[in-house]
């Protein structure tokens, strides 16, 4: 339908056509010419704006480098990669939308939004349209609880992010912390990535002293912070975004929280942002991450996670965060998928996504039942002078845990 | 009781902040009968210069908030001269549009210039505390309300003793028979909408060094400040220092002792109670209410 009829039907019509981009791209079928067509939508403006330009990069570089070497070799013929970018605004319902409309233009090959809620937006639409989806910004565990066979995430689940820093503690601190507090948005993720690090402090005898949450996305956490400051916890450990993540760290400077261990948080240390804005304070706290340069594994497009990083930085002119590494190995993975299937029908891809067992820059990729990459295990990254560095698994280690790591 | 004390300073550290954030939308909305949904953006915009300030010249943001002020007043002033006053007397509808699209146009604005990234102003001094016994009392956040609450007295002591102040109220009560008197009501709404901007503009570079800021913050300081606004009762400057000490108050005391999540919920229900109770807010007036609509 061209856009011209639509203003003739309404005004309101036209404006919403107009919103969603009408008339900007034809519809097609999944492979054009010697060109195979993915979709993504992403947070290019709105809240989760930055994460989505780093997903963005992500992708770009996985299309320029598979496209570099020649493209994905499909049956006898190679095919380039074009992705078509559409902006979600970070709001999960217009995700879902798009994706829809990637469908009605016959792109049934696509890769994730930024975040868990648009990418369990968007995974309820694949599912139903049978599109598939690679994804590498929706952890949550939720989103593969649901019996979907169309989704896949590259990513250590959400039960791993504040697990492993316990288990690194757990195994390199001396001495062991006895007692731990967990603080939380509470979003449904952050929930989750606390369950799951409660379990795991359980099972390595570390007492839980208290869980508090705040908002999502809060900017003061004085009360949860004054409500565990009496119970003088080893170890703090956060579940958060980078900005309840500086909250954290900022004002517990404010009130006096001094656990004799140390902080850990979830993704908001390993990311640059996180150290420009705390100077100092944020000396020693640990994070965990998706990926690090120091990953072990290689595959044949990236090499290694340092070529990665290389590569990253010639494209960019600045290190990569592990957003853009997971958002390559989401692109990466269906890449791998699309030459393994030998053909371009959608469950035939689906099928070769499910059946990944490939070692890469990323880690190693091998989907279970649910579509997640259980096998890989999360990094966990020190502030040491400054930088993250790798503390753990060891194998990945740049430099040895300190600890304790205040002060 | 620590925490109880601990959480009432708190409380009342960030209300003085919020009461700031938004005394300039109250200003607005009372005199203007202007609800600028941009307002949040000049606070976030007020951030960055003092951010940029701080970064690339070392300035300490109590004095770049200084520059924030200036900035903002000229960019207040030329927004109302070329946007705001084409639709001054158009139904509200047209100025909530009209300044909804101006806050979308500038937060994608900010997110090109300087990026969706988190920044904080960082300070040597300001993350430190004096310590009462078990009470801690930060000097950022400290200074902060005590620069919040003098700016707003400040305004307050303007509005109703100096000439501009009062033609500000006077054209807010009449327009028409202001500019009778000879009152040049479009020179009085531009500089009252500039010196909204230019608070907003010295609330942000506050807001900055205590905590967090990004262009995705704009809209959490529109809400803040229409809650303690229609809390403490329109274009009362009093009323604005009022409501924003209840609403911390409030958030700190929820925060304290029911689960954390549900902050909003209760500040939200707080604001319902106070319009079921005072439907003019705080201390809202019949003067107000009362005045001449065009």
């Amino acid at each position: 339908m061209s856009c011209h009829r639509l203003t003739t039907t309404g005004v309101a019509l036209c404006a919403l056509a107009f919103t969603a981009g009408c008339g900007k791209e034809e519809s097609g079928g999944v492979v054009k010419g010697d060109t195979i067509k993915l979709g993504a939508a992403l947070s290019l403006t709105g809240q989760l704006a930055r994460e989505g330009q780093l997903t963005k990069e992500g992708y770009e570089l996985c299309a320029s480098r598979i496209n570099e070497k020649g493209g994905v070799k499909v049956g006898d013929k190679r095919y380039k990669i074009a992705i078509t970018y559409r902006d979600d605004k970070s709001e999960p319902d217009t995700a879902g939308q798009l994706v829809d409309r990637f469908n009605d233009e016959g792109i049934k090959l696509v890769l994730g939004p930024y975040g868990s809620s648009s990418t369990e937006a968007a995974a309820a639409v694949i599912e139903k349209n049978k599109q598939v989806m690679v994804e590498g910004a929706g952890a949550d565990d939720k989103i593969f609880e649901k019996g979907y066979t169309q989704t896949f995430a590259v990513l250590s689940p959400a039960t791993q992010y504040a697990a492993s820093m316990v288990k690194a503690v757990a195994e390199l601190a001396k001495p062991k912390p006895k007692t731990v507090v967990f603080l939380t948005a509470d979003d449904g993720f952050s929930k989750t990535v606390t369950e799951g690090g409660e379990a795991e402090a359980k099972k390595q005898g570390i007492k839980v002293l208290a869980t508090e949450s705040f908002p999502e996305g809060a900017t003061d956490v004085s009360s949860a912070l004054t409500k565990v400051r009496g119970k003088n916890a080893d170890l703090v450990l956060g579940s958060v975004h980078l900005e309840e993540g500086i909250a954290i760290i900022k004002q517990s400077g404010e009130l006096g929280v001094k656990p004799a261990g140390g902080f850990g948080e979830t993704v908001a240390p390993p990311t640059p942002d996180f150290v420009k804005t705390l100077g100092d304070s944020a000396e020693g706290v640990l994070g965990s991450t998706q990926w690090v340069p120091q990953v072990k594994g290689e595959d044949k497009y990236f090499g290694t996670a340092a070529d990665y990083a290389k590569a990253y930085e010639a494209k960019y002119g600045r290190d990569p965060e592990y957003h853009n590494a997971e958002a390559t190995a989401a692109c990466l993975a269906l890449a791998l998928g699309l030459e393994k299937a030998g053909s371009t029908d959608t469950q035939k891809v689906r099928d070769s996504v499910a059946g990944l067992d490939e070692e890469t820059f990323f880690g190693s990729i091998d989907f279970n039942e649910q579509g997640e990459n259980e096998t890989k295990p999360m990094s966990v990254i020190q502030i040491q002078g400054g930088k993250p560095v790798t503390v753990w698994p060891t194998e990945q280690a740049e430099s040895e845990l300190r600890w304790p790591a205040a002060g | 009781m620590t925490e109880f004390l601990q959480s009432t300073v708190y409380g009342l550290l960030q209300g003085g902040l919020l009461a700031l954030v938004a005394v300039g939308f109250s200003l607005v909305w009372g005199v203007m009968n202007v609800v600028n949904l941009a307002h949040g953006t000049f606070v976030v915009l007020g951030s960055y210069v003092a951010w940029q300030l701080n970064k690339s010249a070392g300035v300490d943001p109590f004095l770049g908030m200084f520059a924030a002020a200036a900035c903002l007043f000229v960019a207040g002033y030329a927004v109302h001269m070329l946007l705001i006053n084409q639709v001054i007397k158009a139904p509200i509808w047209m100025t909530l549009l009209l300044t909804f699209g101006l806050e979308l146009v500038l937060i994608n604005a900010m997110v090109l210039l300087f990026s969706g990234d988190f920044r904080s102003i960082n300070t040597g001094w300001a993350g430190d505390a004096i310590a009462l016994g078990d009470v801690r009392i930060p000097y950022g956040r400290l200074a902060g309300f005590l620069v919040a609450v003098g700016l707003t007295l400040a305004l307050v002591a303007f509005m109703s003793r100096t000439r501009l102040g009062l033609a500000i109220k006077a054209t807010g009560m009449d327009r028409d028979a202001a500019r009778l008197m000879g009152i040049r009501a479009r020179r009085v709404y531009a500089t009252t909408f500039a010196i909204a901007a230019a608070m907003a503009g010295a609330a942000g570079a506050i807001v900055g060094t205590v905590g967090t800021f990004s262009p995705a913050s704009a809209p959490a300081f529109t809400l803040q400040s229409f809650v303690i606004a229609v809390l403490g009762g329109l274009g009362n400057m009093w009323g604005a220092l009022a409501g924003g000490l209840v609403l911390g108050l409030v958030q700190s005391w929820g925060g304290q002792y029911l689960s954390g999540t549900l902050v909003t919920a209760v500040a939200f229900g707080v604001l319902v109670a106070v319009l079921i109770v005072r439907p003019a807010g705080l201390l809202g007036k019949p003067y107000y209410e009362a005045r001449v609509e065009t």
